[in-house]
C-alpha cells in the first residue's frame, strides 16, 4: 500500500477530484498548504508599501492506494493538475506499513 | 490689538442672521439626513456586498464602492445636478404647454447642465424650479439640496454594483458612472423629482423607489447582460465570505434610511416624521414576512438570516415611493405585500432561463428592481390624502389620493411613470456599455478572475503576516528564503520539496 501525496494549485482541486473519481478512487484528503518551489511568491502593496510574499497557498492532496494503482493515481493527478506553467506542484509516493477502516476494523487493502 | 483684529474679523464675516430664508432646524435635518444617507453607501454598502461576495473579491468590491461614490459626486457638482434638479433643457423662454403628449414630454425631460460651485451656488436660497411653485417656499441654502440629492445619485449606481461585481473591469467602472449618471439618472430624477413630465402628470415617488431602486434594479440587469456572467467557479459558488460584515452593513443600511425617507420633505416636519417610522414599519412587516416564506415554502424550510435581509432591504424599497404618502396600516401593508411578491419572484421567477442567463450577482433585479416597482404602484393603491406631504401651498394641502381612497387612476400614473424609468435606463446602459466595449473590453481577464483582488489590485482582504518581507525600495527584490542549511548540511542532492 502507497500513500500519494500531491501539492496542487487550489483551483486545480476539481479537476483533480473529478478525475481520481473517474478513476474509481473512493476518499482523499485536503490540507490548505502554503510553500514555494521555483515558483517565487508575488508582491503585495499596503499603503504605497511593498511587500513580497514568499509563499503561496496550495492545497495538499492525500491518496491511499494499492501500490499497483499508485502510478495510475499519480498520473491522473499530475494530468488534472497540470497547467504547464510553473507553481503546478509536485507529487510523491510513499509506502505505507498498515492501514485501518475504523468503523469496520478491516485492515489492510480492503480498508484503502 | 491681536484681540481687536479677531473681534473685527469676527465682524466681517457674514453670519447666518443675514440668510432671511434659513430655518436652521429644517437645515440641520436636512445636513444630517443627507449623512445618513451618504453611510448607507460608504460604508454600509461597501460592507454589505463585501460580505456577499468571495473573500478574493472584497477588496475591489469595497474599492470600486467607494471610487464610485466619489466620481459621482465630481459630475454632481459639475453638471449633473441642474440636469436633474434645474430649469429644462428643451424650453423656449415663449414655452407653452403644448396639447401634443411628445412635444410635452421631451419639453420637461431634463435639465440644463450647469455648475453649483459659485458662492451662489452653494449659499443661496435653495430652489428648484419647476417645484417650487408647489411647495413652500426652502428653508436650505443649495448646499445642503444638492448635497442631499448627491447622496441618492452616489448610492444609485453602487446598487447596480451589485449586479456586475466580481468582473466588470475597475476601469469600465470609472468611465460608466459619471456617464449614467449624467444621462440616465438626471433624466429619472427630473421627470419625478425636478418637477418634469411624470410629476406633473401626478406620479408621486416619494424618495425612489423609481428614480434609485427601478433604476437600479434594470441596468444593473441590463449591465449584468452586457458585461457577462462571473466566471463558471465564481457564479456557482458564490459563497458569501463573511456573515457578519453582512449584518454591519445591512444595519447601516436600515437606519441610514431613515435619512433616506426622512429627509425628503426637505422640511424637518411631521411628514418627514411619518416617513421615518413608516419605513421602519414596512421593513419590520417585509423582514418578518421573508423569514415566514422560507420557514413555510423555503428550500429547507428554515429561517435564515440572508433571507432576513433580502426581506428587509424589500421592506426599504418598497416603502420608498409613499413613506411620506401612506398611513401606518398602508405602511405595513406595503411592507408584506411587496416583501411577498419578491420572495416569488427571487424563489420561482428566477428559474425561468431567460433570468438564469443573466448572471445579476447580487439579485438586485430582485430586491430593488421589482421591489422598486411594486412600491411604486402600491402607492398608487395606499397613498392616504390625509397623509399630508406640505400643510399649505397656496392655500392648498400636497397629498396623494390612491385607489382605497377613490382614484384608481393613480395605479395606471405610477405603472406608466415605472414604464418609463425601465424603458430610459434600459436604453441608455446598453447604449453606454455598448460604445465603451468599442474602445475596451468591459470585462477582466478570466485569469484575473480566477484569482481576484491580489491579481488586479496587489492586495488581499486579510493578508498574512508569515512569509512577508518588506521590498525596500531601490533594493533588488529577494529570491524566496533558502531552507536552513543545518538541516540539510549532511545532504549533497537537491533540497526542497515545496511546490
Amino acid at each position: 500500500m502507497v500513500l500519494v501525496t500531491a501539492v496542487v494549485k487550489p483551483h486545480a482541486l476539481d479537476a483533480v477530484r473529478e478525475a481520481l473519481s473517474y478513476l474509481g478512487v473512493a476518499g482523499m484528503t485536503i490540507t490548505e498548504v502554503k510553500g514555494f518551489g521555483r515558483q517565487r511568491g508575488h508582491t503585495e502593496v499596503y499603503r504605497g508599501a511593498e511587500y513580497r510574499v514568499e509563499y503561496l497557498p496550495k492545497l495538499k492532496v492525500e491518496v491511499l492506494s494499492t501500490a499497483e494503482m499508485a502510478d495510475e493515481v499519480v498520473e491522473t493527478i499530475a494530468k488534472a493538475a497540470r497547467t504547464g506553467k510553473i507553481g503546478d506542484g509536485k507529487i510523491w509516493v510513499t509506502a505505507v506499513d498498515a492501514v485501518t477502516r475504523i468503523r469496520t476494523g478491516e485492515t489492510g487493502p480492503s480498508a484503502i | 490689538m491681536q484681540h481687536l483684529l479677531l473681534n473685527l474679523q469676527a465682524a466681517a464675516a457674514p453670519s447666518f442672521s443675514d440668510k432671511a430664508y434659513l430655518n436652521t432646524g429644517d437645515n440641520a435635518w436636512q445636513m444630517t439626513a443627507a449623512t445618513f444617507v451618504a453611510l448607507m453607501s460608504v460604508p454600509g454598502l461597501a460592507v454589505l456586498f463585501g460580505g456577499l461576495v468571495q473573500k478574493k473579491w472584497v477588496v475591489n468590491t469595497i474599492l470600486m464602492t467607494f471610487a464610485g461614490f466619489a466620481t459621482v459626486l465630481i459630475v454632481w457638482v459639475l453638471w449633473a445636478y441642474h440636469m436633474g434638479f434645474g430649469s429644462p433643457l428643451f424650453r423656449g423662454a415663449n414655452w407653452k404647454a403644448s396639447s401634443d403628449p411628445i412635444t410635452n414630454f421631451f419639453a420637461n425631460f431634463i435639465g440644463r447642465p450647469g455648475t453649483t460651485l459659485s458662492s451662489q451656488g452653494e449659499e443661496a436660497q435653495a430652489s428648484i424650479p419647476l417645484v417650487n411653485p408647489g411647495m413652500p417656499p426652502f428653508a436650505l441654502p443649495n448646499a445642503s439640496v444638492v448635497y442631499f440629492q448627491f447622496v441618492f445619485a452616489a448610492i444609485t449606481p453602487l446598487l447596480f454594483l451589485g449586479s456586475v461585481l466580481s468582473r466588470i473591469k475597475f476601469k469600465v467602472w470609472l468611465i460608466f458612472v459619471p456617464l449614467w449618471t449624467s444621462l440616465a439618472y438626471t433624466v429619472n430624477a427630473f421627470l419625478l423629482w425636478g418637477g418634469g413630465y411624470w410629476a406633473q402628470q401626478g406620479a408621486g415617488d416619494f424618495s425612489g423607489g423609481y428614480v434609485i431602486h427601478l433604476a437600479a434594479g434594470t441596468s444593473g440587469f441590463v449591465a449584468a447582460a452586457m458585461v457577462g456572467p462571473r466566471i463558471k467557479k465564481d457564479r456557482e459558488r458564490a459563497l458569501p465570505h463573511s456573515l457578519p460584515l453582512v449584518a454591519i452593513g445591512a444595519g447601516i443600511v436600515w437606519l441610514g434610511w431613515n435619512g433616506f425617507n426622512g429627509g425628503d420633505p426637505y422640511f424637518a416636519s411631521a411628514d418627514a416624521a411619518t416617513a421615518v417610522i413608516n419605513t421602519n414599519m414596512a421593513t419590520a412587516a417585509a423582514l418578518l414576512m421573508w423569514v415566514a416564506w422560507d420557514m413555510f415554502l423555503g428550500p429547507a424550510k428554515k429561517p435564515t438570516f440572508l433571507g432576513a435581509v433580502n426581506g428587509m432591504v424589500v421592506g426599504l424599497v418598497a416603502i420608498t415611493p409613499s413613506a411620506g404618502y401612506v398611513n401606518g396600516a398602508g405602511a405595513l401593508l406595503v411592507g408584506a405585500i411587496d416583501s411577498t411578491i419578491v420572495w416569488m419572484a427571487w424563489t420561482y421567477l428566477s428559474r425561468a432561463s431567460f433570468m438564469k442567463k443573466v448572471d445579476d450577482a447580487m439579485g438586485i433585479v430582485y430586491t430593488h428592481g421589482i421591489a422598486g416597482l411594486m412600491g411604486g404602484i402600491l402607492l398608487g393603491v395606499f397613498a392616504d390624502p390625509t397623509v399630508v406631504e406640505y400643510q399649505s401651498v397656496n392655500g392648498a394641502k400636497i397629498s396623494i389620493t390612491g385607489a382605497l381612497y377613490g382614484h384608481p387612476k393613480q395605479v395606471l400614473i405610477q405603472f406608466l411613470a415605472g414604464v418609463t424609468v425601465i424603458l430610459w435606463d434600459a436604453l441608455v446602459t446598453f447604449a453606454i456599455l455598448k460604445v465603451i466595449s468599442f474602445f475596451t473590453p468591459l470585462r477582466m481577464t478570466d485569469e484575473e478572475c480566477e484569482v481576484g483582488d491580489l491579481a488586479v489590485h496587489d492586495e488581499e482582504a486579510y493578508p498574512e503576516t508569515e512569509g512577508v518581507s518588506r521590498v525596500l525600495p531601490g533594493y533588488s527584490t529577494s529570491p524566496p528564503v533558502p531552507a536552513p542549511a543545518s538541516v540539510h548540511a549532511s545532504s549533497s542532492l537537491p533540497v526542497g520539496g515545496g511546490a
